[in-house]
């Protein structure tokens, strides 16, 4: 048995997929040329670095949790469909189905981060190194829990297109969790409780330290307690969802 | 001493052991749906079994079982010593799934490479694809495959493993007959070569012409189980037609026969009775002896008609057991 061989692949057929790269890789990227680069505003301080940097991490938080949200769907279709019971054909044990789309997701979540802190650091992003690669790593674990937000879409609906749905949706959460503008005001007060923001303020935590960036200067803290209370409520949320799907799955 | 041991050893002429299966699913009204009802049977190596039901008998749930994709509640299943599971991951046994999906965006061949990367050994992929007839759409996307190209792909992965069972889950459907001709001329040599395969089927022709033994199943439970020759005859060997007017008293007399029908064609011609038989041989003699009939021809009963007749027959007999 060759599960190295069998991720590549699965790999290769996921990248190759215009409409999950276009969503977790060209999109992000393409905000960030738009809005985070040679902007008047991208060379403002903010935390410890400068605006085009909390704008790159925004996007890599978003394009990250496309990835996880995306791959983590289309695998609870195809293990619940007959691609599933094709598998269970094989020597393949289940967990190593459940390791090896793990290990994709995570290939896929890494890609936009990796090519937005690229352009970010040979353009005008300015961040201390230390901080740089801490909210690197912290991009990629912030995105892990929407992995249980696709898994739970992919169980209750077993269908792409209702992944694909899904994955489009975290344009709002992006948008609502503060991942792509600077949100002030009632949007900032209804946003901090949605699911995306305690991901996007984790990752942007070692550059702002828990400062809240508005248009217009700062507009508050958020304390770490509260960025982890989100994640960590969100996570138990999405789980809670998985575990009484499938509860319902294997019941039937 | 020594037979002692020898008694003991599991019995390797028997490739599958099916011992007292059955599985029931949670009906939609509430209630238990008993899919497969104490089903026992074994399966020798080399042998070609057709499995024969109409939809909902149980073919699948049973076949689904054999290959571990799913656990009986009660009762015992073997593959050559092992359980099912361990079998398959052994690739001991290949099948081509009914509901067998395939991933659309990939291509032929990139199926046929990312399932072989999951086996322990396989066959060469080219050799595989050879095989199945697949080499001149190799690099075809899966989604612009037809039904029996798919088909053929999905029986590709089943040789991947080269198994020594092969089980096949009504695996023309979808194809066209010239495409069946050809599926099953394929299925042929591989069992020529020793492979043993079982396979669920409701084209009846197939198993008539393929399958040395048929295993009939209705309601979840086997209702037949032999060559399939026999049981054509267990069923009703023959049907014979003549023209003849008989009294019902004529028709008291008649040895062999199960039932009959008739076939009034016009006022004042003698009309045409189909008789259904299970000793063909003694019916026509009396009939031609010791009537009047005349213009008589004599038929083999069709595997439908068998099925037919042995349903009925099952049916009936459940009912006499409710009224007793």
């Amino acid at each position: 048995m060759n599960l190295m061989a069998f991720i590549l692949m699965d790999f290769w057929r996921n990248f190759r997929n215009f409409g999950n790269t276009f969503f977790i890789v060209v999109l992000p990227t393409a905000l960030y040329l738009f809005f985070g680069v040679y902007n008047d505003w991208s060379e403002f301080d903010v935390g410890n670095g400068n605006a085009s940097a909390w704008i790159m991490i925004g996007m890599a938080v978003y394009g990250a949790i496309t990835a996880t949200t995306a791959l983590a769907g289309s695998a609870a279709v195809e293990i619940q469909t007959g691609w599933g019971r094709q598998l269970s054909l094989t020597a393949m044990p289940h967990g190593a189905f459940v390791l090896a789309k793990s290990v994709i997701a995570l290939m896929m979540a890494v890609l936009p981060v990796v090519v937005l802190n690229v352009i970010a650091y040979f353009t005008v992003a300015q961040m201390p190194a230390g901080v740089w690669v801490a909210t690197i790593g912290l991009t990629v674990i912030a995105a892990l829990p929407f992995a249980l937000y696709g898994l739970a879409v992919g169980l209750l609906f077993r269908s792409d297109a209702a992944v694909g749905a899904a994955s489009g949706v975290l344009v709002i959460f992006g948008f609502l969790g503060n991942a792509f503008m600077p949100l002030e005001g009632v949007l900032l007060d209804i946003g901090r409780f949605t699911p995306m923001y305690g991901s996007a303020a984790l990752a942007r935590y070692p550059l702002t330290e828990g400062t809240i960036v508005g248009t217009t200067g700062f507009v508050g803290t958020d304390p770490l307690w509260a960025v982890l209370l989100n994640v960590v409520v969100w996570s138990l949320v999405f789980a809670a969802a998985c575990f009484a799907l499938q509860r319902r799955r294997t019941s039937r | 001493m020594r037979s002692q041991t020898s008694a003991q050893e599991p019995d390797l002429s028997q490739l599958i052991t099916v011992a007292a299966v059955t599985k029931e699913y949670r009906a939609s009204g509430g209630g238990k749906f008993r899919a497969v009802d104490q089903v026992s049977l074994e399966f020798s190596r080399g042998e070609v079994t057709a499995l024969l039901g109409p939809n909902g008998a149980g073919k699948t749930t049973l076949l689904d079982m054999i290959l571990g994709l799913n656990t009986p509640d009660s009762g015992r299943i073997s593959i050559a010593g092992s359980t099912p599971r361990t079998a398959v991951q052994q690739g001991r046994v290949g099948a081509l799934l009914q509901t067998g999906g395939l991933l659309p965006d990939l291509s032929v061949k990139e199926t046929v490479q990312m399932v072989a990367a999951l086996h322990r050994r396989h066959a060469p992929v080219h050799e595989v694809m050879e095989t199945a007839g697949l080499t001149e759409i190799a690099n075809r996307s899966v989604a612009k495959c037809s039904g029996g190209q798919q088909q053929r792909l999905k029986f590709a992965l089943a040789l991947l493993p080269q198994p020594e069972l092969i089980i096949l889950d009504e695996p023309t459907a979808g194809m066209d007959p010239t495409a069946r001709h050809e599926f099953w001329d394929r299925m042929a040599a591989l069992a020529t070569g020793g492979t043993t395969v079982l396979f669920a089927t409701h084209y009846l022709e197939e198993a008539e012409q393929f399958a040395r033994r048929t295993v009939l199943m209705h309601q979840g439970r086997i209702i037949a189980d032999g060559p399939t020759a026999q049981i054509q005859r267990q069923a009703g060997a023959a049907q014979i037609k003549v023209t003849w007017a008989p009294s019902a008293e004529d028709l008291a007399q008649l040895p062999a026969v199960r039932s009959w029908e008739v076939h009034q064609s016009g006022t004042g011609e003698t009309p045409q009775i189909t008789f259904r038989t299970d000793d063909a041989d003694t019916l026509a003699r009396h009939l031609l002896a010791r009537t009047p009939a005349h213009g008589i021809s004599v038929r083999p009963a069709s595997l439908e008609e068998a099925f037919m007749l042995l349903t009925e027959k099952q049916d009936h007999s459940a009912e006499q057991e409710i009224s007793a």
